[in-house]
């Protein structure tokens, strides 16, 4: 194992390229016997070098002969389809590396901007994201909206079709029980998207965080919830179609 | 989320392979091994390598230096000894050689730049399992209907305000707003590379903080 990285040029020192040369090409033998044995199946490699005017080759010369004699029998298109010279190979390392490095971008991306999200709700100012960045959360609020319609629509579903009637009658129950409440707190509450109402912003998030214990579908904590009065101006579909496929 | 952790180095026994599907993967990974072995031998050394080797499932892989067919033809004995060193050769060698130094750059280029990315991506990771989180950053599964009721309304309500947000630097700057191209408007050319099918602006993974913008996008913990 090298200790420096190979700088990938042609290696100018005679003596140097020799000796690379040497270590290399035996390694590379090695790598296709492996190959062949662990994967069961048929390889020859020639090696041509400007130390000898004879190639070395793997297995043998017989073997060799034997490999490329069936690889020549293939008709021409198999035999090219998966042929490339070091250029084309290489641009395929190229391309792949350029998938992943989008893939990971994009997942990047997407988890950053679920941070910020995550922080808006506590009410912290979009004042210095970029016009970029503010696409990007808008993308990524629109994405969890969906799936909290989705799960809603679910949940409802899934209530109404359930033997548990109770538990919509305890819905129903729970909401008349927590509006009393309700009326003591004039200001909307929000999940702490307005600063100046801070101190009641600490009290919401807190009192949620003590039910994070029980996150689990039911009503049966109806009695603790409060559903906050908000406007119904809102519109869900800011984000036009075509921009997210 | 656990983390995938590969078992890493093992010494493996030179038979044959008992699983299928392990078999076809360690296929995959050591051709493309034993191909970049081939391709690193000709750059540094000047060989001419020729390698074929059949998949398990019968179909030919190839990869030769200059080409395979030449190379094959040449072993064979099916044609004239090695070509003519003349200038007119030297040269078009010395054009290809130059080429694939490029090409090799461009990869490793990009390969460092794909790895800084997988490391952001796993300190992200960990900051998001380090997070005490409040109860609307758990699974939606978890929230009860209440809960997501009033995670969806404080939603709507942020990205209203994404929207105000948004609209204000619009008019400073006169740009249509969302975008209806994708990636960012902030992204210089020089830097401009194709974002995702997805809209998000994931073409300038360094763009914005090139710009010394002050987007500040990574939370204190």
């Amino acid at each position: 194992m090298t200790r420096k990285k190979v700088k990938l040029a042609f290696i100018t020192n005679d003596s140097a390229r020799k000796a690379t040369f040497k270590k290399r090409k035996k390694g590379l033998m090695k790598k296709v016997s492996e190959l062949s044995t662990l994967c069961g199946i048929e390889a020859c490699a020639i090696i041509y070098s400007p130390y000898d005017t004879s190639p070395e080759v793997w297995p043998n010369t017989m073997g060799a002969q034997r490999v490329l004699a069936e690889f020549k029998r293939m008709p021409e298109m198999e035999q090219s389809k998966k042929m490339v010279n070091q250029e084309s190979f290489i641009r395929q390392r190229i391309a792949k590396a350029s998938e992943q490095l989008k893939k990971q971008s994009k997942e990047n991306r997407e988890k950053e901007m679920t941070e910020v999200m995550y922080q808006g709700l506590t009410g912290k100012g979009l004042q210095n994201l970029n016009l970029g960045d503010l696409n990007d959360l808008g993308w990524v609020i629109d994405q969890n909206l969906k799936e909290v319609y989705k799960r809603i629509e679910a949940v409802k579903k899934g209530a109404s079709t359930s033997s548990s009637s109770s538990a919509a009658a305890a819905a129903a129950a729970a909401s008349q029980a927590v509006a009393p409440p309700m009326e003591q707190k004039p200001a909307v509450v929000e999940l702490g998207l307005d600063p100046m109402q801070r101190t009641q912003t600490e009290w919401f998030t807190d009192w949620m965080n003590s039910n994070t214990s029980d996150q689990h579908i039911g009503y049966g904590h109806a009695d603790e919830m409060i559903l906050p009065n908000f406007n119904d101006n809102h519109n869900a579909n800011v984000w036009p179609n075509n921009f997210y496929p | 989320m656990t983390r995938r952790i590969s078992k890493g180095r093992q010494r493996v026994e030179m038979v044959k392979m008992k699983n299928a599907s392990n078999l076809q993967v360690t296929f995959s990974k050591r051709r493309a091994g034993l191909f970049k072995k081939a391709s690193e031998l000709c750059t540094l050394c000047g060989a001419e390598i020729a390698i074929v080797v059949f998949s398990p499932g019968d179909k030919v892989f190839s990869f030769g230096h200059p080409n395979v067919d030449t190379l094959v033809e040449r072993f064979l004995g099916r044609d004239l000894p090695p070509p003519n060193n003349d200038v007119h050769n030297q040269l078009i060698v010395a054009h290809r050689e130059a080429g694939i130094r490029e090409l090799n750059t461009k990869l490793m280029n990009l390969e460092e730049v794909l790895q800084m990315e997988k490391n952001h991506g796993e300190s992200l990771q960990e900051i998001r399992r380090r997070a005490n989180g409040q109860w609307w950053e758990s699974p939606i599964e978890e929230l009860n209907l209440f809960q997501l009721q009033h995670l969806k309304e404080a939603l709507e309500r942020l990205e209203q305000k994404v929207e105000k947000v948004a609209q204000q630097q619009k008019m400073v700057n006169n740009l249509a707003f969302p975008f209806h191209t994708l990636g960012s408007a902030w992204t210089p050319p020089t830097c401009a590379r194709e974002s995702s099918s997805y809209g998000l602006n994931v073409g300038a993974p360094f763009a914005n903080r090139a710009i010394g913008s002050t987007s500040s996008v990574v939370p204190n913990y």
